[in-house]
């Protein structure tokens, strides 16, 4: 393997390298020439960027070391049927009301447990991997436009690992009235390796549907997931994603969405559970009088270790961004939130705002959050607050007069603050979704 | 024409206008010859007459400078820096040291005087304890007999290591250590001279002691080191202002200062610093890498840090508090002004790390031109300072399309008792305001500077009175050029 590459190769990327080799062996002839060449592409980019060190400013606050020590490589596919453990996983996960489902079960499509049946015209949905064969055009343009550099190496990574994932095409002025639910789970099968699944979203001029992502699994497993946006003019799109991984479990989740003028794109990142979780949107606006709204939460507890992080780069005049972010940490866990928005020379009209509030409620536990505006441009009204403190005592005490033990009153506090924020996602079904997940975490938290 | 187009056409036309304290003093200079070695640590110890451990401070020094690299994570754009083309110590040649202000090479005063520091006219009038640093070397220290009485110490570095090296070799390099950064490791080992302050238990200094720097020589870097000491209960207030000769070379500057605060003390520091800020195409101008820091070490101390950056070509510099001793207060006001191709990158740091500490953080930024003007702060509460509290402010103002504003807020939170909250803004000036102004009979430059001077009065308040006129003449000086 090592005569692949003609560069020194970082030491933490060796393993994936060697496992790569294995695995193209079994992948050979199945797969079309141009995304084999993405693929090695994309390996050698990783085996130049190694794992970003915590001097890289995107990476500042998060502990790398015990998955740099030691590697957890790509799982191979399972045999078997579908276990008790997955339905339990699926219940609870699951939207309550009709949906389109797609469930990817150890990062491939489990067909049996998605229902993609009566998709109006004009849309399609299906596995990434069917996509390659169905789609390739739309599937190569996704590849083309990701940039792959140091700060994001396990996108490239995922270039060269994904097994599966999902595609959602939707025709010009299409609209999607049911949402649109991806199912990722785990069976715990894939017991020390490493999960990687790839989503593609691309509305067509004034197309709209509304996308869920929800994450769980069972077992110790690195879950690490790329998706791309591509709105185009006038567009509108709802992606929420809610990580309730596996206690040991890592995720990385990185979203990269383009938006052509007028569209509108609304964000929402609900980080529940996992051992170290990291989600990282990145938004391009380059049509003129795009929306952006980039909302989330983490709620964390234990020694979790959570980073949110969101850039918005205004390339073009009349831009709009909200972000709200909301962060819990509790016993001896660790959260970060770091936002950008970058307005580039030109674009003019542009107008942000960004919000971090955050509580830390542990004696052990911590806060960090940077968020940054970087203003290339005059006539922009920009503007962001960030807060870090505590429970509001004299909240609590109105609570604890009125009979309403402490703890009791601290987790209603706790909600009503996430739900600040997840009052901002507008499709009922979902956000009603993540208020239930919540309740539960407090609740299983506690006991 | 609308308001805005014809405030830039203004700002175009006085963009133009030169530097108005750009001049070249010819005196004798007796430097280094360029380049840094150890040789080179080894000569300015010597022409200092320095006792050894203060050479070998300096050789670790720069043994540390030389093992790191310099630092590249600010939002600037620099030609790389040829540290061996620099010279590293040039004194004005004066054969013994002057006795008296009348002894003072009247060239030295008559520079002064352009600068409108008429040295003796201070000492009388405004009663301002001068030490006025040349280059290298203190050339005069005025009320310094007054001052005595009450057993406070000001002088220069040189003469402190002369005359008190006991308090010099206590807290040197004890809130910056010598390996804390590029820039403040290669201060310490060429540092020049500077000034020293110690202000003994339960003093309130009757005045305030101000130090004009002005780099002169050609080719020559500055490397002051301040050190000003406040002891249990003691105030102290230090202005520090600046303005260089125009120059077509980028001249380098890497001052350090460190404050420390014991119990119950205070230290209000205070600079304007207007240094040549490079042509309109951004040529000459100084680049100023500063370290300064203070140390919060008793309870209930406070150190206040206020600036007015309206100079150099590039900044560099962090003024920050490390509160140490429950009850400390830290504060950083700051109003950074960037024009034509000026960069700065400037902020603050605060580390709570007592019980109950407060800090303040006010910054006004102001771009014009092809300005990038950079806020980057970090408040670090650690585990152990309960009911810490921060607020921080940090607005901007955008004059001109070409011109740039960042926010790079660093907030760091180990315990739950704490509260800290940061505000930003940025944006234009306002259409409304100006036209306002404007109906009333102020021209857009005068409404301009009027509108810029309310957008940074949170934090010229904050400046001593003696400083406040200048500030603002300062500032309208600026605007004159940049804003309108």
């Amino acid at each position: 393997m090592n005569a692949v590459v003609d560069f020194p190769v970082r030491p933490e990327a060796r393993p994936y390298l060697e496992a790569f080799g294995r695995d193209s062996l079994a992948r050979a002839g199945r797969e079309p020439d141009w995304l084999t060449g993405y693929r090695k592409g994309s390996l050698a980019r990783f085996a130049e960027f190694g794992f970003p060190s915590r001097r890289s400013e995107a990476w500042r606050y998060l502990d790398l070391r015990a998955l740099e020590q030691r590697p957890m490589l790509p799982a191979g596919a399972q045999r078997g049927g579908i276990s008790a453990q997955i339905r339990a996983q699926l219940a609870e996960m699951a939207l309550g009301r009709p949906a389109y489902r797609l469930v990817l079960v150890d990062g491939r499509l489990a067909p049996a447990l998605s229902a993609l049946e009566g998709l109006p015209p004009g849309v399609w949905l299906g596995s990434m991997a069917a996509a390659i064969t169905e789609r390739p055009e739309l599937v190569r343009a996704g590849f083309e436009a990701l940039s792959l550099d140091a700060a994001r190496p396990f996108a490239a990574l995922n270039t060269a690992f994904f097994a599966d994932g999902f595609v959602l095409d939707i025709e010009p002025g299409v609209v999607v009235e049911r949402p649109v639910e991806i199912i990722h789970l785990s069976s715990g099968a894939a017991q020390g390796g490493s999960l990687h699944t790839r989503g593609l979203i691309a509305a067509g001029e004034r197309a709209r549907a509304s996308v869920i992502e929800s994450f769980a699994g069972a077992g110790h497993y690195w879950r690490n997931d790329v998706i791309e946006l591509n709105l185009a003019a006038g567009a509108e799109l709802t992606r929420v994603a809610l990580i309730e991984e596996a206690a040991e479990a890592w995720h990385f989740g990185e979203m990269l969405a383009t938006l052509g003028a007028g569209a509108s794109l609304s964000s929402f990142v609900m980080l529940l559970a996992g051992r170290t979780v990291r989600h990282e949107t990145t938004v391009r606006s380059e049509g003129e009088a795009s929306r952006c709204e980039l909302n989330g939460a983490f709620l964390l507890s234990g020694r979790q270790e959570a980073n949110i992080l969101t850039t918005v780069e205004h390339a073009a005049a009349g831009g709009e961004t909200r972000e709200v972010f909301k962060g819990v940490a509790t016993g001896r866990a660790h959260g970060a939130f770091q936002g950008r928005i970058t307005v580039r020379p030109g674009a003019q009209r542009v107008d942000a705002h960004q919000l971090s509030r955050n509580l830390v409620l542990g004696p052990h536990a911590s806060i960090d959050t940077k968020p940054e505006l970087e203003i290339c441009a005059d006539d922009v009204k920009c503007s962001h607050g960030a807060a870090v403190g505590d429970l509001d005592e004299a909240a609590l005490f109105y609570l604890r007069a009125r009979g309403i033990p402490d703890e009791q009153a601290r987790r209603m506090l706790i909600e009503a603050f996430v739900r600040e924020a997840v009052e901002l996602v507008g499709t009922p079904l979902m956000r009603e979704h993540l208020l239930q997940r919540i309740s539960r975490r407090l609740a299983s938290s506690e006991e | 024409m609308s308001a805005s187009s014809e405030t830039l056409q203004t700002l175009r036309s006085l963009a133009r206008e030169s530097y108005k304290y750009g001049f070249i003093t010819e005196i004798d200079a007796e430097a280094a010859p360029p380049g840094l070695t150890e040789d080179t640590v080894r000569f300015i110890s010597a022409k200092k007459e320095e006792p050894a451990w203060l050479l070998e401070w300096r050789l670790a020094a720069f043994r540390a400078w030389c093992g790191m690299a310099q630092p590249d994570w600010a939002k600037l754009q620099l030609t790389p820096i040829d540290y061996q083309a620099a010279t590293y110590y040039s004194a004005p040649r004066q054969s013994a040291g002057p006795k008296s202000i009348d002894e003072v090479d009247p060239e030295l005063l008559r520079t002064y005087e352009k600068l409108g520091i008429p040295l003796r006219e201070r000492e009388i009038l405004a009663g301002v304890a001068v030490d006025a640093v040349f280059d290298s070397i203190s050339v005069a220290t005025t009320f310094k007999e007054q001052l005595g009485e009450l057993g406070i110490i000001f002088c220069s570095m040189g003469e402190a290591v002369r005359e008190h090296p006991e308090l010099v070799r206590k807290y040197l390099g004890t809130v910056v250590p010598q390996n804390d950064n590029f820039f403040a490791a290669l201060n310490s080992a060429v540092f020049s001279d500077g000034s020293f302050a110690y202000v003994p238990p339960g003093v309130r200094c009757p005045m305030e002691l101000s130090t004009y720097f002005r780099i002169n020589a050609a080719k020559t870097g500055q490397f002051e080191r301040t050190l000003l000491i406040a002891d249990a209960g003691a105030y102290v207030s230090y202005l520090e202002g600046c303005t260089a000769p125009q120059r077509d070379e980028n001249q380098l500057h890497a001052a350090v200062v460190e404050l420390i605060a014991h119990e119950d003390a205070q230290v209000k520091y205070s600079t304007v610093q207007n240094w040549y800020p490079g042509d309109a195409e951004g040529r000459g101008g100084i680049y100023n890498f500063v370290t300064k820091r203070g140390a919060c070490r008793g309870a209930r101390s406070k150190i206040s840090w206020t600036q007015v950056e309206t100079g150099s070509a590039i900044t560099w510099k962090y003024p920050s508090c490390v509160l140490e001793g429950d009850h400390s207060v830290g504060e950083f006001y700051s109003v950074a002004i960037t024009n034509n191709r000026q960069q700065a990158d400037t902020g603050t740091k605060m580390i709570h790390i007592g019980s109950d500490t407060r800090s303040t953080i006010v910054s006004k930024g102001i771009s014009a031109g092809r300005g990038q003007n950079t806020y980057r702060g970090l408040v670090r509460v650690q585990p152990r300072a309960r009911g810490a509290r921060n607020h921080t402010q940090c607005d901007s103002l955008l004059i001109g399309e070409r011109c740039g504003a960042h926010t790079v807020p660093y907030i760091e939170v180990r315990n739950p008792s704490a509260r800290v909250e940061h505000e930003a803004t940025a944006s234009r000036i306002s259409e409304e305001q100006l036209f306002y102004c404007r109906q009333r009979g102020l021209t857009t430059e005068d409404a301009i500077s009027l509108i810029v001077n309310g957008f940074c009065r949170e934090v010229l308040k904050e400046l001593p009175m003696e400083f406040a006129v200048e500030a603002q003449k300062l500032l309208a000086v600026s605007l004159e050029g940049s804003v309108g």
